[in-house]
């Protein structure tokens, strides 16, 4: 077969997968298109083709599906179900593929994979080995490839527990970042899904902006998972979101750390954040030094009114602490 | 133990309480759904949490105020919230300062001793077979109730008096209410039946409107929340078969002990080509219901769901396609606690035009 070119949305899961996604199909001698960082033609893409009831992020996954349809031989868009014990991921993800076959016309056929744990403890590797024997019949080479992409993305994942992921920060904003300054600067988690967190459209350059203002930027993978299991024993009731267990449990982590402040990021019409973001705020009360508010994003968030929150944040924090040492 | 349970259309005001009162426990229901009910929901629960969870909340609250010290509810384990609702709930009320214990049925994970200590205590020193008395009669409760209710959704298009059938259907009810054994509920239900059937009678050759109710369980199953549409489509002339009953998610709470239910799988099947996976909720059987009631020739369907429901909007997405594809009628309708009667009527009043007006191309060969 010749190179068939493999068209992967950065959107949704990409954030969490990509290195896994792109260097397996890549290592099959698939050509991988990437439809690349949201812009204001995808956003609007995806607002016209979902419809209005779903979730933020979702239209956003529809946009970029839209903008690489037409210049790939097939689209990349596994069925995310189930990856760890006890947990899933949100009925968006695991009807993903349905829905887009469903409302979308002309589409090239989907490299869709049902990765499910439920089903055998080794079927994240057979789902990925069954897509494999579409580009070749080597057995040997399709396992060479996943085992360097699983590889590849454990490196990504560790990359990102000391600093924000660089390279998607920085390939937009080449200016230095700040080096970490514990005393001066105001410690700050952003939280919530990746792909508000990496999408810098989507949260308008949220991330950059915080680290211009000296803020020193925290988020979830950089707390250990063995953390994020302990903080999680909080709960009286176990939570059975993957994304949001790591959301939730770092809030609990910062929250006992006492950073300055919590933005937890949230979509519109997102069924997780609305219960986590509870969860978040009732915890909060018990912490009356940590600063906590929540920024909503959907289509008509604007630029202006992000800034205004965050000044004001920042500044009610500044402002606390200043009270604070007075008192010291 | 003051016990009170969530609304949840006649079910729970009269086989929960049943069930509960013959354990030993004083119910306390709490009072009908009303807009207080509602507002006290949307004043305390998260904003962009699904509706049921905040008319439940406001149950709660109400029941609370009457005196109730423990909640019974229901759970799960996602991947919808559903599974989180109670938790959610509780944490709620005890932050406003409210004393009570809750109790949420759920499939027992690794916690069956938690499970097992709630049933124990629930079943008050009672002996097992008392509690196994109890259970039966409140099941034989619930299980005429749903028929019943089925059975007014049959009469009443064809009814000759507005208001018959629900009438004999709130006579069927409150008896059934007041009565404590098997057989009586049995001779009920067959009064009952037979005064639906001197209905039907009446207007047996008329050629009614066939929709199918599907969408999410609690705001297809609760008559405040989804404004009577049952009631609104009968008087349309419209007969609804309802997609959506309680009774799975009770046997599924049973599944460690049970088979799956055939039925289930037919919906499933007839699902798959659409929707390969299971949503959560009933947004897989929601498909289904469609699928099956174009095959069976009935002329529409409506699919009620609740604003951001996590299943039923996957399910809405398909749905487009599942209309196209078999050309049938499928309205949505999305609830939130902003819906108001007279948009809904006229939404209604539309679709069962389109439907008649549809009707002859859709059974051209009716003798
Ligand atoms: S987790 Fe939330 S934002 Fe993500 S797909 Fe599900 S509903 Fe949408
Ligand atoms: S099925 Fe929908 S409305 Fe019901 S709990 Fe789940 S998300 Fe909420």
């Amino acid at each position: 077969m010749g190179n068939l070119k493999i068209g992967i949305p950065q959107a949704l899961l990409y954030y969490e997968y990509f290195p896994l996604w792109k260097n397996f199909l890549e290592g099959l001698d698939a050509e991988v298109l990437i439809s690349g960082p949201t812009t204001k033609e995808i956003l609007d893409l995806g607002v016209k083709s979902a419809i209005s009831e779903i979730c933020f992020p979702v239209k956003v996954f529809y946009g970029h599906v839209m903008s690489l349809k037409d210049r790939v031989d097939y689209l990349f868009v596994p069925r995310m179900v189930c990856v760890e014990k006890s947990a899933y991921f949100c009925p968006k993800f695991l009807g993903l593929p349905d829905m887009i076959k469903s409302s979308l016309s002309s589409l090239p056929p989907l490299i869709e994979p049902t990765i499910d744990i439920r089903k055998s403890a080794t079927n994240f590797k057979n789902s990925f080995l069954a897509v494999g024997k579409l580009f070749t019949n080597n057995s040997k080479k399709i396992y060479q490839s996943f085992h360097e992409a699983q590889r590849n993305l454990k490196l990504y994942l560790k990359s990102k527990e000391n600093e924000l992921d660089q390279k998607i920060i920085s390939q937009q904003y080449n200016k230095k970042l700040p080096q970490r300054d514990l005393k001066n600067s105001l410690n700050i988690a952003i939280l919530g899904h990746s792909y508000l967190i990496y999408d810098y459209f989507i949260n308008l350059n949220l991330i950059s902006k915080l680290k211009k203002a000296k803020v020193n930027v925290l988020t979830a993978e950089m707390v250990k998972k063995r953390e994020i299991k302990r903080q999680l024993k909080k709960l009286n009731k176990p939570l059975f979101w993957t994304l949001s267990k790591k959301a939730l449990g770092s809030a609990f982590y910062f929250l006992e750390k006492k950073v300055d402040g919590i933005i937890h990021l949230t979509s519109f019409e997102c069924g997780e954040d609305s219960i986590i973001g509870e969860i978040i705020h009732q915890e909060s009360q018990k912490y009356p030094s940590v600063a906590y508010t929540e920024f909503v994003f959907d289509e008509h968030t604007g630029e202006i009114g992000i800034d205004t929150r965050t000044e004001a944040f920042l500044d009610m924090i500044v402002r606390r602490k200043r009270y604070e040492s007075n008192f010291a | 133990m003051k016990v009170t349970l969530p609304n949840l259309g006649n079910l729970t005001s009269i086989a929960g309480k049943a069930l509960f009162s013959n354990l030993g426990h004083e119910v306390i229901l709490p009072p009908p759904n009303t807009k207080r009910t509602l507002d006290l929901g949307v004043r305390y629960a998260p904003e962009y949490c699904c509706l049921p969870l905040k008319i439940v909340l406001g149950n709660f609250i109400e029941a609370l105020e009457k005196g109730a010290d423990t909640i019974i509810t229901v759970g799960g384990w996602g991947p919808c919230r559903f599974g989180y609702y109670s938790e959610i709930q509780r944490m709620i009320l005890k932050s406003l300062g409210y004393k009570f214990e809750m109790i949420s049925m759920e499939a027992p994970r690794g916690n069956l001793i938690r499970m097992l200590n709630y049933i124990n205590r629930l079943r008050d020193k009672r002996s097992l077979p008392s509690f196994i008395k109890a259970l039966k009669l409140a099941w034989a409760k619930f299980g005429t109730i749903e028929e019943l209710e089925k059975e007014a959704l049959k009469a009443r298009p064809r009814e000759n008096i507005k208001g018959e059938t629900s009438q004999v259907l709130k006579a069927g009810l409150s008896l059934i209410d007041n009565t404590n054994t098997i057989e009586e509920i049995e001779k009920i239900k067959q009064k009952t039946l037979c005064d639906f059937n001197e209905i039907i009678k009446t207007n047996k050759t008329k050629d009614v409107i066939k929709v199918k109710l599907v969408g999410e369980f609690y705001v297809a199953l609760e008559p405040f929340v989804n404004h009577n549409i049952e009631e609104k489509l009968g008087y349309l002339g419209v007969e609804v078969e309802r997609g959506v009953s309680a009774r799975p998610w009770i046997t599924s709470l049973l599944k460690f002990l049970r088979k799956d239910n055939i039925q289930e799988e037919i919906i499933e099947k007839a699902a798959k080509p659409y929707l390969a996976q299971s949503v959560g909720g009933e947004g897989q059987s929601t498909i289904g219901h469609i699928v099956l009631a174009s095959e069976k020739g009935m002329d529409g369907a409506i699919q009620v769901i609740p604003f951001t429901c996590m299943p039923e909007v996957v399910a809405e997405t398909i749905n487009k396609k599942v209309s196209e594809d078999l050309d049938f009628p499928v309205l949505t309708l999305i609830y939130d606690e902003q819906t108001g009667e007279e948009g809904l009527v006229t939404r209604l009043d539309a679709f069962v035009d389109l439907l008649k007006m549809k009707k002859p191309e859709r059974h051209p060969i009716k003798r």
